[in-house]
């Protein structure tokens, strides 16, 4: 375990050692991968509510009267969309249409928004925010190390938390957030998630990390980890930035390209090639897959038709809910229509998959 | 942390430093993979079990093991052909999780050079791995 003593530790990293998790490297954080059972904590986000220690993600504040400007110019999505106290999915994108990062923000006033972004890109989306400023006025904080972020899922996570806290919850709606307090400790919460189920996404200072888990804990949620976030998320279908999109995969090739939104009159990065993409279609696309044979399929199995190659799993492996091997790949267009039979490559052998409907299963 | 306490190992069975355990009686040796590994790989989800009567030598990889984040292997512990396969693990693959002695066996095989036994390790000579790998 010396290994990975240089990692970054998030501040229930103390717990998770104490409750048994199995450590692993992600993104540089030494994160639980599980607590006991992958297929256990996966059901009990399913079922009841879990919690996930989401703290390796990346929190800025952006303030000043110009950041709508400037977040409508560097984001795919339409700031016009959004309103104060709402939150937005967006993706930022480079010049050719490939992804810097897919994340949210979350709009507290016309001049103050707050971002989430992936673990594993919070140094490249903080340089590439303030690269693109250009004299706006624009301030950008990286909160990441003075916050630390929970994720509370489950479709008893209302039932949960309502006890907890100084607000109403019934009157978040889905993406939209408040600031409040439980028992007394100032959080940001969102009805946000990642998992195809209700829940929460909360962010608070460090200082409150250990009494807000354990209040959380007694309230009812199971501890969760990357694991079944993971396995709840490919379920759920949502996108993993480094599998379904990246810097060499467009939204529009990756199934999300209602994110690729026209804002006439507004250029943005990526704009021409994402609506050109959005309007002709690309070669390549993400679709479903199950297999027909048994197996489990991941990430980087090569997809082929008849002998010929055409694509390869984005993100794959056996489903706790549905009981049998789900997956994404990439693959060129002509073979993306349901029903079409492939083979998948398992290390040297062809299984026969079929390209299904997405998402695999959502309860929200 | 995986507890090193809490997982058992038979003294009666022999044992592969890649985590395979050996039953053996009479010329018959029963193979599966140690409390040990199970712990490791997780949640065990699919086995893909050999043929039966294939052949092989000792230190081949026969089976592949499934678990929602990794896949393992399963290397024979000693030369021989396959007699039988656990096909109740096509339906019960968390066997493997629950009972990785008992009902997650995983092949039965003939062995064909009774002095390979000797080169297997002793339960105690196997602790000692386990130790020196969960540090």
């Amino acid at each position: 375990m010396d290994l990975i003593t240089d990692l970054k530790k998030t501040p229930f990293y103390d717990i998770h050692v104490k409750l048994g998790a199995r450590m692993v490297d992600f993104a540089g954080f030494n994160m639980p991968v599980q607590y006991e059972s992958i297929i256990k904590e996966h059901e009990t986000v399913r079922s009841k509510a879990g919690v996930f220690d989401v703290s390796h993600m990346g929190e800025f504040l952006l303030e000043g009267s110009e950041v709508i400007d400037f977040l409508q110019y560097i984001m795919i999505n339409d700031l016009n969309l959004l309103e104060p106290s709402k939150g937005q999915y967006s993706c930022m994108c480079y010049e050719n249409g490939t992804v810097v990062d897919d994340l949210v923000y979350y709009e507290e006033a016309i001049d103050r928004f707050r971002m989430i972004v992936n673990a594993g890109n919070i140094e490249k989306d903080f340089q590439w925010l303030n690269e693109h400023i250009s004299g706006k006025d624009v301030k950008i904080t990286n909160l990441s190390s003075k916050r630390c972020r929970l994720a509370f899922q489950g479709p008893k996570s209302d039932e949960y938390l309502q006890p907890l806290v100084d607000i109403d919850l019934s009157t978040i709606k889905r993406f939209f957030f408040a600031h409040c307090k439980l028992n007394g400790m100032p959080i940001f919460i969102a009805r946000t998630g990642y998992t195809g189920e209700r829940g929460f996404e909360i962010s608070f200072d460090n200082e409150y990390a250990e009494k807000i888990w354990g209040e959380l804990i007694k309230a009812g949620a199971s501890p969760a980890g990357l694991g079944a976030r993971d396995s709840l998320r490919l379920e759920a279908t949502y996108s993993l930035y480094g599998h379904e999109i990246n810097d060499s995969i467009t939204p529009v090739e990756a199934g999300l390209f209602w994110l690729v939104k026209p804002k006439e009159g507004l250029e943005y990065i990526g704009k021409n090639v994402l609506i050109k993409q959005k309007t002709e279609g690309t070669d390549r696309t993400i679709v479903g897959l199950n297999l027909m044979d048994r197996g489990i399929i991941r990430d980087g199995f090569k997809i082929s038709k008849n002998g010929n190659e055409i694509g390869y799993v984005t993100s794959g492996g056996y489903s706790p809910t549905l009981k049998k091997t789900i997956g994404l790949g990439l693959i060129k267009k002509q073979y993306k229509e349901e029903g079409t039979e492939l083979e998948i490559e398992v290390r040297n052998k062809l299984l026969k998959g079929v390209v299904v409907p997405t998402p695999f299963y959502r309860n929200v | 942390m995986v507890n090193i306490i809490e997982q058992e190992f038979p003294n009666e069975l022999k044992y592969l430093q890649t985590h395979e355990w050996v039953r053996i009686q009479d010329n018959i040796a029963t193979v599966g993979i140690t409390d040990f590994a199970q712990h490791q790989l997780g949640d065990i989800v699919y086995v893909e079990l050999p043929e039966i009567g294939i052949t092989f030598d000792k230190g081949s990889n026969v089976a592949e093991i499934e678990s929602v984040k990794a896949v393992g292997e399963l290397v024979m512990p000693l030369s021989g052909k396959i007699l039988e396969v656990n096909t109740d693990l096509a339906d019960n693959p968390e066997s493997v999780n629950s009972s990785p002695y008992g009902t997650g066996w995983m092949v039965k095989i003939e062995f064909s050079n009774k002095s390979e036994i000797d080169e297997l390790l002793t339960v105690e000579a196997y602790k000692e791995i386990v130790e020196a790998e969960k540090e």
